[in-house]
Formats: C-alpha cells, sequence, structure tokens
C-alpha cells in the first residue's frame, strides 16, 4: 500500500460528506431495527426467555442492514471514484507519479476502514437500544460479534466490487443502480435457500445470518455456511487486487 | 541548439487507424513551441506520448535528454509539468486544498505551490471551492498544479481553451513570461491566432502528420499566395482553360509559384489577354494555415 496515495486520498475525502452519509445509515438501521422495542406489545416480552427478545432484534438488524447496507456501499464507492472522473484526477495522479490502480486501493482501505467502524457502531448502539428498552434476558455475546465481524466483511467485498464498477463505467447510475437491485437480492435472499444467499455477493447479507427457524417455529441459532462464504471473499479479494495493478499497467484512467 | 523534446518516427494506431503517423519533433529548449492542428489531429495524442501516458506503437522519444518509456517515467516526472485536455481539480475541494493534494503526490515544498500559485494569480481564489471557479480559474489552477514542482519542460494542451480574449492574453503574458524564466513550452490549440503571437516555433499537424515545423517566417516562405492578374477581359481568359476564378480587377489564381506565374503571362500575352498587372495577395497567417491543412479548416 502506498503511504502518499492514502495520505492523498484521505484529503480528499475531506469535504466529500462521506461521515454524515454514515451518520445518517447508522441512525437509520438503529431506528428501524429497535422500534418495536418500544411498544406497548413488546414490553412483556422483554423479560421472558421464550419471547427470545435478543434474537428478534438481531434478526431485525440483519433484515435492515441487508437492506440498507448494499445502497450505502454503492454511494460511498461511487463518489469516492467520480471525483476522479470529474476531475481529471486519474491523469494527475499519473503524471504525479500515482497509477489509477494505486488510488483504487487507497480508496479501499480509507472507506473500508470508515466503513468498518460505522459497522461496529452501528451494531453497539442496536444492542445498546436493546438495553435502553429495558430487555433483562442473558445477552448473546458470540452471536452478536459473529454476525457484526462478518456484515462488516461482506460490506468490504461489496465496497471492493463497487469501486471496481465505478472506476470501469464513469456513470456512476449503473453503479447505484446495482447497489439498488443488490439490495433488493440481499432481502429477497433471505427469505429463499441457502444456495441463493450464497450465490452474490449481495445475498452474502442474507448468507451471514446467525439465525434461522427451529423446528418449533421459533427462532433458532444456525451456523452460516462459511465454507462457502470465505473462499467466495478471498477471492473477490484477490479478483480486486488484479484489477488494480490491470488498471496501473494500461493506458491512461481505468474507464 | 539543443532540443528539449525529439521524436523520430512516433506513431500511434488504435486498431487499424493511425492517429498519429511518423512525426520528428523538435522543441528547442526555452522556447514556446506551438503546436497546431485541427481537432482529430493528434495532437492530445502525442502529448500523451511525451509523457508515457499512452504508449507509442512505433518510433522513439527523448525527452530532456532521456529516452521516455515506463522506466524514466518516475526520473521525468519532477521536471515536466503538463495539463492534458481539461485542467484537473477536485470540485468538492477548494484551491488550496487542491493544491495540498498535488503537494503531497510530488512531494513538492510549501515555497514551490506558493510560488506556482503567485505565478498564476490565484491567491486571492484559493479558499473558494474549485467547482465555483470560472472556465479560466480552472485554467489557471491547472497551470499552478502544473507549475508545483518548478518543472523544466511545461506540456500543455488547449491551457486557453473555452478563455475570453482577456483569459487567452493573460495566459498569453503567462507562458511567455515563463519562457523568459528559462521553462520550455509545448502548448497546442486548434486555433492559429491563440497561439500566434506567443510561439516562437510553431508545428502544424494535419490528419496525424507534422505538415510543417519551424518558425512562423518559415510558415510564410513555406506557401505560395494566390496570383491576381488585372485584366479588363476575363472571359477570355477564363475560355482558355485556365483554372482561376474571378478576382478583383480580373483573375485570382491558386498555387502557382514563380516558374508557373511566367508560364501563366506567357500563354495570356500568347492569346492577346491584355494584361494590365500581376501581383500576389498579402496573406494573414490563418490563410497560410488553411492552405497547410488542406483548406479542411481549424475548428
Ligand atoms: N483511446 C482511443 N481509442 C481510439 N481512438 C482514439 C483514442 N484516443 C484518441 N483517438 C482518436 O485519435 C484521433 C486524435 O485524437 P486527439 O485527441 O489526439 O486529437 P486532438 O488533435 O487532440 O483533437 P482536439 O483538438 O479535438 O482535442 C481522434 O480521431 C480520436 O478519435
Ligand atoms: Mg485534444
Amino acid at each position: 500500500m502506498n503511504r502518499t496515495a492514502v495520505a492523498v486520498e484521505l484529503r480528499k475525502t475531506r469535504r466529500a460528506r462521506v461521515v454524515p452519509v454514515l451518520a445518517v445509515m447508522v441512525i437509520a438501521v438503529v431506528a428501524l431495527s429497535s422500534a418495536n422495542l418500544f411498544s406497548d406489545s413488546m414490553r412483556a416480552d422483554l423479560s421472558d426467555p421464550s419471547a427470545q427478545p435478543w434474537e428478534q432484534l438481531l434478526l431485525n438488524h440483519v433484515v435492515v442492514a441487508a437492506m440498507t447496507s448494499p445502497v450505502v456501499v454503492a454511494v460511498l464507492a461511487s463518489r469516492q471514484v467520480d471525483i476522479e472522473h470529474q476531475g481529471q484526477g486519474w491523469t494527475l495522479a499519473r503524471v504525479c507519479g500515482l497509477g489509477p490502480g494505486q488510488l483504487c486501493r487507497a480508496k479501499a482501505l480509507v472507506l473500508g476502514a470508515v466503513l468498518t467502524l460505522a459497522v461496529a457502531v452501528q451494531s453497539a448502539l442496536v444492542a445498546g437500544a436493546g438495553l435502553l428498552a429495558g430487555v433483562e434476558v442473558a445477552f448473546p455475546a458470540g452471536m452478536w460479534a459473529r454476525y457484526t465481524l462478518t456484515l462488516a466483511l461482506v460490506n468490504l467485498v461489496v465496497l471492493f466490487l463497487h469501486l471496481w464498477l465505478a472506476a470501469r463505467v464513469d456513470n456512476q447510475f449503473v453503479g447505484l443502480g446495482v447497489g439498488l437491485l443488490g439490495a433488493f437480492y440481499a432481502v429477497f435472499a433471505l427469505l429463499m435457500p441457502a444456495w441463493v444467499a450464497l450465490a452474490l455477493p449481495w445475498g452474502h447479507y442474507a448468507a451471514i445470518s446467525p439465525l434461522g427457524t427451529g423446528p418449533d417455529g421459533g427462532l433458532a441459532a444456525v451456523t452460516p455456511a462459511y465454507g462457502v462464504l470465505v473462499p467466495y471473499l478471498s477471492a473477490v479479494v484477490v479478483l480486486f487486487a488484479v484489477a488494480c495493478r490491470r488498471f496501473d499497467r494500461a493506458e491512461e484512467g481505468p474507464a | 541548439m539543443s532540443h528539449v523534446i525529439t521524436t523520430e518516427g512516433l506513431t500511434k494506431t488504435y486498431g487499424s487507424r493511425t492517429v498519429v503517423d511518423g512525426l520528428d519533433l523538435r522543441v528547442p529548449e526555452g522556447c514556446v513551441y506551438g503546436f497546431l492542428g485541427p481537432n482529430g489531429s493528434g495532437k492530445s495524442t502525442t502529448m500523451k506520448m511525451l509523457l508515457s501516458l499512452v504508449r507509442p506503437t512505433r518510433g522513439e522519444i527523448s525527452v530532456l535528454g532521456r529516452p521516455v518509456d515506463h522506466r524514466t517515467r518516475h526520473e521525468l516526472s519532477p521536471h515536466i509539468g503538463s495539463l492534458i485536455e481539461a485542467p484537473p481539480g477536485y470540485g468538492h475541494l477548494t484551491g488550496r486544498e487542491n493544491m495540498a493534494v498535488v503537494q503531497r503526490m510530488l512531494g513538492s515544498s510549501d515555497r514551490q505551490v506558493a510560488r506556482a500559485v503567485e505565478i498564476v494569480r490565484l491567491g486571492e481564489h484559493m479558499d473558494k471551492r474549485v467547482r465555483d471557479y470560472s472556465l479560466g480559474m480552472k485554467q489557471r489552477l491547472g497551470i499552478a498544479t502544473a507549475l508545483a514542482r518548478d518543472p523544466r519542460l511545461l506540456v500543455l494542451d488547449e491551457p486557453t481553451n473555452g478563455l475570453d480574449p482577456a483569459g487567452i492574453e493573460e495566459i498569453r503574458e503567462l507562458l511567455v513570461s515563463l519562457a523568459d524564466r528559462g521553462i520550455t513550452v509545448m502548448v497546442s490549440s486548434h486555433l492559429l491566432d491563440e497561439v500566434d503571437r506567443m510561439a516562437s516555433v510553431l508545428g502544424v499537424l494535419g490528419r496525424g502528420r507534422l505538415i510543417f515545423q519551424g518558425t512562423r517566417e518559415e510558415l510564410f516562405d513555406r506557401s505560395v499566395p494566390d496570383l491576381l492578374v488585372d485584366t479588363p477581359e476575363p472571359e477570355r481568359a477564363l475560355d482558355l482553360g485556365l483554372p482561376a476564378v474571378r478576382g478583383p480587377g480580373g483573375l485570382r489564381l491558386s498555387g502557382f509559384d514563380d516558374a508557373a506565374t511566367a508560364d501563366l503571362v506567357r500563354q495570356l500575352v500568347h492569346h492577346e489577354v491584355p494584361v494590365h498587372g500581376v501581383r500576389r495577395v498579402r496573406q494573414s497567417l490563418e490563410e497560410v494555415f488553411m492552405d497547410l491543412t488542406g483548406r479542411e479548416g481549424l475548428s
């Protein structure tokens, strides 16, 4: 990773409103996930283990995150790349000694870091909302942490895909459209068999759900198909690295 | 005279289309070199090859005495300031923040950046966002980014594009003053007017080929001005099948050099066409240029 490229990327991010975009995402996800905690009908369930209040809350989080994350990631990636298309940034960087692939890697690092931070804050706030509402059942810390970690990883993979797409196709409506379709797919995949969720990276927002339906019709812990998810995610990371090298070697910009 | 840029047979083809064809450029040190040609004649492509942004299909390039390829790119780039196609600038950042980005990429000093901003006289607009800049301010910011490394060579692609006459004049003075400081400036345009009064050496490109390279005076010598024949009976002359059109006071003929002119007069006299006078029109540089680029026009 080129330190100059990262330092420059941070300077460009300054007024790009990355933090406000992420803040809106976090607030919206926390609000939507925890809305029904504060309804009167839930009040009695908060201290009843068989009502599974934490599991209900986590499942809400899974659904809302699947709905919003693909769009937020697409918006961030396309904004951060579009400034290069609009401002002749690829050529400027080239004549200053930085290839387009180096810029893309720096963007992945900077956006990946803030996105991961946002997911951690978001997940903590959803749990905090549960405590605030007065859930008295024991907190399933392991399951919660595992989901948060895998959500952050899926975000990174989808981020890499969108950075590549935004760099290749200078019309940013394409990337944003893909993000929207991705959100539909992610939600749809929650209701479909596991292989549907595993087929496309956007479905992984559903595939990482640590909860499924148990034999009694209630929520039961399930183990996501890590055997498929981990190699899949690794492959995307490798492909992104290869694509960045190709950007650096090609003539002119990546589009 | 030493040359800052020389190319031998520089060629670029895209698929089966040759867009730059066998250029032998010679850009002398310390001059303003005007690189002229109609739209699509290959100016930007040539400049991109000089900056190793585009790989030549064939031919050699030497810049500042070094061959240009991917290995020397890093050695050369600190000495070359450039502006290709449109001026760079992140719209969401201010002028100052844009310069900070460039400074970090180039590793320039604060002094170099401050001087670049001063040269283009952008000082009072540095805290405005670039998206609110006028076109002229954007061009000047682009030139400042090119200057931020104390370059020995500037390669500027249509830096006057879209500017009003006052803006063009300002850039002209700026480039001439840079050349006076010993910086070699190669500047492209599709309008002769724009570079006429700043460039001391001209290179003219037509359909990817270099059709002229030399001084302004040499350019005049290259083209044969039209001939005007004063005669009260132009119809009789036309009946002889001369490649002439009606002109002021008689006939106008193109492409007649001195020998052809002598032949023409002999022929007219032989056929007893009264000749009152034969003279050449005074040509503007624009017309000379049109002559060279085959009257396809410059815009
Ligand atoms: N990447 C490319 N692929 C295919 N053709 C190209 C490419 N880049 C340029 N061309 C073609 O090469 C020709 C020369 O283009 P170039 O941009 O160098 O011209 P120019 O002299 O700079 O024109 P203008 O005055 O309009 O800027 C054009 O016909 C253009 O279509
Ligand atoms: Mg051009």
